[in-house]
């Protein structure tokens, strides 16, 4: 899942300043699982910025709302049509794709991003989101004993652990585990250690094109993921 | 597929989900209920201290609810869930802390006439009551007949006066006369053609039973051997037989119970109920046995009479001693008498009470079945006569006051229909009842709270005279006791399935661990777990769930609404809002200082649980004026755990933003009761000081800017 957190109130309300119609737009996915921009937060939102209206006295904007189940495909904003008639921008509480998905849909539109897309992760309890994945489009969690040394060590490493690991833990950060710790302890677990006496070649940086494409059907020319 | 949520989100909410939407269950009390009382709902507003509403929910509910109050077997306690977790609610009581405190005695009856057909109710019982009661409600002009000197069939003539007093059956009599139902006391009826012939279009046969049976045993003719019907109606009339020193009643039920206690307090020395099954195996209520024996009543247990002798003025009684065989029809375990057991006991009186049925005279000509009960069409409670329909325990066999009243209504209803010449109106269609038991891990979580029972007299002072042995409670112990009630069957539904994002909030934050996720990956909130908290219902970041009732949540935003349009109009600065525990304001009453001495300025939202208040009540309130807002929960005395612990999570991040707006965060605070060592009232006028001040600043500040 995408992983999000509200842009500071200050910044919100600093971006919509020039605009007078906001619609404020929530994405019900992934940005409602991760509690930055589901129905609950564009009430919140939504009230918060009546309120600091009210508070600064400069009665310029007026509100609306709306949340759409995912901003990130074209039909679902074929849904906005009646709701973008009369409004000057678009606040997403959607990740950084639905922003961008917005502004390729509507091209006359501003867009503005209210949350900062900061990972793709997992719940670690209610309230708490960890980042696991970097989508590096390589993956090597077969050996690596599925965890992931490209996210969850610091310097993303291949042959760890470096020698700033200490007692298990990583030397950027005392209370993180050390990933290559990790890795190898549970190749042991699994009767793999094998796995870890092994180099691994540097990972090939040559020009990765992006945007990346991937297409499942047939018939599909290729090219590049830019639309 | 998608979930708009407009302008305002709330009247959205309620205009998608119904202005009225109840999808409530129907609660194992109500469902016990013979006549179907909104139990949950009037035991709640007693616990919020709204005793004229509850008052109102009851008398809707049951013609005579004060009579219920006093006799009513309450299935509806033995069906509650709360029998899960410790002990049921003490429903009977409160309702009749309900009906003293809310003022029933003062309540009039009226009703109009509209119809021309007349009705005739043969007997004055609490079926023939209810059901003359009905019929004038409906419009019908009634006429009761009565054997007896007074109205009220065995609630005058066979319930103790220490269970009913009667001038609480006189009251409910009186309601009868205000709405002009037409009364023949010293009546008997010996022929219904004959009131065909005077006009009446229908009648009503509930002529309830009366009849003991009898023992069958040698010697059952003597003097000094009397049934427990006729004994009970002697005493109630007025005539108290006498009865001499010791007093042999046999039977196991609630009559027996009935006619041992009241020999004992018409004097007898010594009172002995024979039964000829185990206490367990006793049909009594268990309550009654208790007090019986509290007030020297002697049971024993597995011995018949076999035979009684009269010799010297007093009866030579052989008994014989049984033991438990097979369970027979009724699932009870047959008594055997014990071979050469017997024993010779010596009474004065011995009063036989092993059960009664109906006597219809044979002139009535309607068809009567087992155990002389009147056969009837348990639909239309029609007889074999046109026109003539039954009920009461003339139908059912000895039975209870509330099926009776039951009965008495349905006939009501009946009547009206075969009067219209109409097919029978299908009931309304019940809501779906809640079924099956709280989970164990659902009744670990919930507060245990002891059942307070209401007082009752002495053993020593009750068995003197009748005088009522169950005393009301005080204003404190209802409150107390009706705050433990379940509310079963109003919990959070997931309404909109569209909008679940299945992110698994509500599973982690339930306190009672209630929802869970199915086989095929959906979150599932099973209806008769929840405990309607609504804590899962403002967490939910999909705003997918609702309370099945969604009142509690819906009257937060009226309130606020309404209170912040009356401040406007007050003009009084600075505005301070106060989200307060209604329970605690009105109810228990901890909080209802903040109430009282409330400073001008100052406005209270009662709301049913701190925990149902969002992030948005608060800025909403900031944002139509409030200078000030805050929370006040009723702490410790709360039913749940931890309520406060939400409440301060909401807080913290309206706090943020009002930081980022330029107001100071102090000026949204929450008050606990009970956990600082000062009053809510201290602690509300320095707020009501610091808010002030603050005001004070901002104002200087915008002149100093302009």
């Amino acid at each position: 899942m995408i992983v999000a957190e509200q842009k500071p109130f200050e910044e919100i309300r600093r971006m919509i300043a020039p605009y007078g119609r906001v619609l404020i737009l929530g994405c019900g996915t992934c940005m409602t699982v991760c509690d930055a921009g589901g129905e609950r937060e564009v009430l919140f939102v939504h009230n918060a910025l009546r309120l600091a209206q009210a508070k600064s006295g400069d009665g310029t904007h007026t509100f609306s709302e709306y949340t759409l189940k995912r901003q990130c495909d074209p039909e679902f904003l074929d849904l906005l049509v009646d709701e973008i008639a009369d409004v000057d921008v678009i606040l997403s509480l959607g990740c950084g794709i639905g922003v961008q998905a917005i502004a390729e849909q509507f091209p006359e539109l501003p867009v503005l991003p209210g949350v900062n897309t900061s990972f793709m992760g997992m719940t670690k309890e209610s309230g708490v989101w960890d980042e696991r994945c970097a989508a590096c489009g390589d993956c090597r969690l077969e050996e690596t004993a599925g965890i992931c040394p490209i996210t969850r060590c610091t310097k993303g490493i291949l042959n760890g652990p470096c020698a700033g690991t200490k007692n298990g833990k990583c030397e950027a950060n005392k209370d993180m585990d050390c990933a290559w710790v990790l890795i190898y302890k549970r190749l042991e677990r699994l009767g793999q250690l094998e796995k870890i006496r092994r180099y691994y070649p540097p990972r090939n940086f040559r020009a990765i094109p992006r945007p990346k494409r991937i297409i499942s059907k047939a018939g599909f020319d290729e090219g590049g993921g830019d639309g | 597929m998608y979930s708009p949520v407009t302008d305002s989100t709330q009247n959205y909410q309620a205009n998608r989900a119904g202005k009225y939407l109840d999808h409530s269950l129907l609660p194992p009390c109500q469902a016990a209920c013979p006549l179907h009382m909104n139990i949950r709902e009037y035991v709640d507003l007693v616990a919020q201290g709204r005793i004229m509403e509850a008052l109102q929910v009851i008398r809707s509910g049951n013609p005579f609810p004060s009579i219920c109050a006093y006799v009513c077997t309450h299935p509806c306690e033995d069906a509650c869930q709360r029998c899960q977790v410790d002990k049921p609610i003490a429903i009977r009581a409160l309702k009749r802390f309900a009906l003293e405190f809310g003022g029933d005695r003062m309540i009039q009856a009226e009703a109009e006439t509209r119809y021309q057909d007349k009705v005739a109710i043969v007997g004055s019982g609490p079926a023939g009551m209810a059901c003359a009661y009905y019929l004038r409600k409906l419009g019908y002009p009634a006429t009761i007949f009565e054997a007896h000197s007074e109205l009220g069939g065995m609630l005058r003539v066979g319930i103790p006066q220490y269970r009913l007093p009667r001038e609480v059956l006189d009251i409910e009599i009186q309601r009868l006369t205000q709405m002009e139902v037409e009364i023949r006391t010293n009546t008997r009826v010996v022929s219904l053609d004959l009131l065909f012939d005077l006009g009446y279009k229908a009648i009503f046969v509930t002529i309830g039973a009366h009849q003991s049976l009898r023992m069958g045993i040698e010697g059952e003719e003597s003097p000094g051997v009397i049934d427990g019907a006729t004994f009970l109606r002697e005493v109630n009339l007025g005539i108290n037989p006498s009865l001499g020193r010791r007093i042999a009643v046999i039977g196991g039920g609630n009559v027996a119970i009935d006619a041992a206690r009241t020999a004992a307090r018409l004097g007898a020395k010594k009172v002995n109920i024979l039964y000829r099954r185990s206490q367990v195996e006793m049909p009594a209520d268990p309550g009654e046995v208790e007090q019986a024996l509290e007030e020297g009543v002697e049971i024993l247990f597995l011995v018949a009479p076999t035979r009684i002798k009269r010799e010297n003025g007093r009866l030579s009684v052989t008994c014989i001693r049984m033991e438990l065989g097979e369970p027979d029809a009724s699932g009870r375990r047959q008594p055997v008498p014990i071979k050469d057991s017997e024993f010779n006991e010596e009474f004065d009186t011995l009063i036989a009470a092993i059960g009664q049925a109906p006597q219809t005279p044979s002139d009535f000509g309607i068809r009567v079945g087992r155990g002389s009960t009147i056969q009837v069409d348990p639909v239309t409670l029609t007889t074999n006569r046109t026109g003539v329909f039954a009920g009461g325990d003339a139908v059912t066999g000895p039975a209870t006051v509330t099926e009776a009243l039951a009965a008495g209504r349905l006939a009501a209803s009946r009547i009206d229909d075969y009067l219209k010449h109409r097919y029978p109106l299908a009931s309304k269609e019940e809501r779906e009842s809640l079924k099956g038991d709280l989970l164990p891990e659902t009744v670990e979580m919930i507060r245990k709270i002891g059942r307070v029972e209401p007082p009752i007299l002495p053993p020593q002072a009750r068995s003197k005279d009748f005088e009522p042995v169950e005393l009301g409670y005080d204003w404190e112990d209802a409150i107390n006791e009706a705050r433990r009630c379940l509310r079963c069957g109003m919990g959070a539904e997931i309404l909109f399935q569209d909008k679940c994002a299945t992110c698994l909030t509500c599973l982690r934050v339930c306190p009672y661990h209630v929802p869970y996720l199915d086989t095929s990956g959906t979150i599932q909130i099973p209806a008769n777990q929840c405990q309607a908290c609504g804590i899962c219902v403002v967490e939910c970041p999909a705003k997918a769930i609702v309370l099945r009732k969604p009142h509690d949540l819906r009257h937060i935003t009226e309130e606020l609404n309404h209170i912040l349009k009356s401040a406007a109009e007050s003009k009084s600065k600075p505005l301070i809002v106060g989200f307060c525990c209604q329970y605690g304001l009105f109810g228990t009453g901890t909080l209802a200082s903040l109430w009282r001495g409330a400073k001008v300025g100052v406005w209270i939202v009662p709301v049913l649980c701190v925990a149902k208040v969002e992030a948005d009540h608060l800025l909403r309130a900031f944002e139509l004026g409030a200078e000030g807002v805050f929370i006040a929960a009723c702490g410790e005395q709360c039913a749940r755990e931890n309520t406060a612990s939400w409440v301060r999570q909401r807080v913290e991040k309206v706090r943020k933003i009002l930081a980022q707006i330029g107001l100071e965060p102090e000026r949204l605070q929450v008050f606990v009761s009970g956990t600082t060592s000062e009053d809510p009232t201290k602690e509300l006028d320095k707020f009501v000081e610091q808010i002030g001040g603050l005001y004070l600043a901002s104002v200087v500040m915008q002149e100093v800017k302009s």
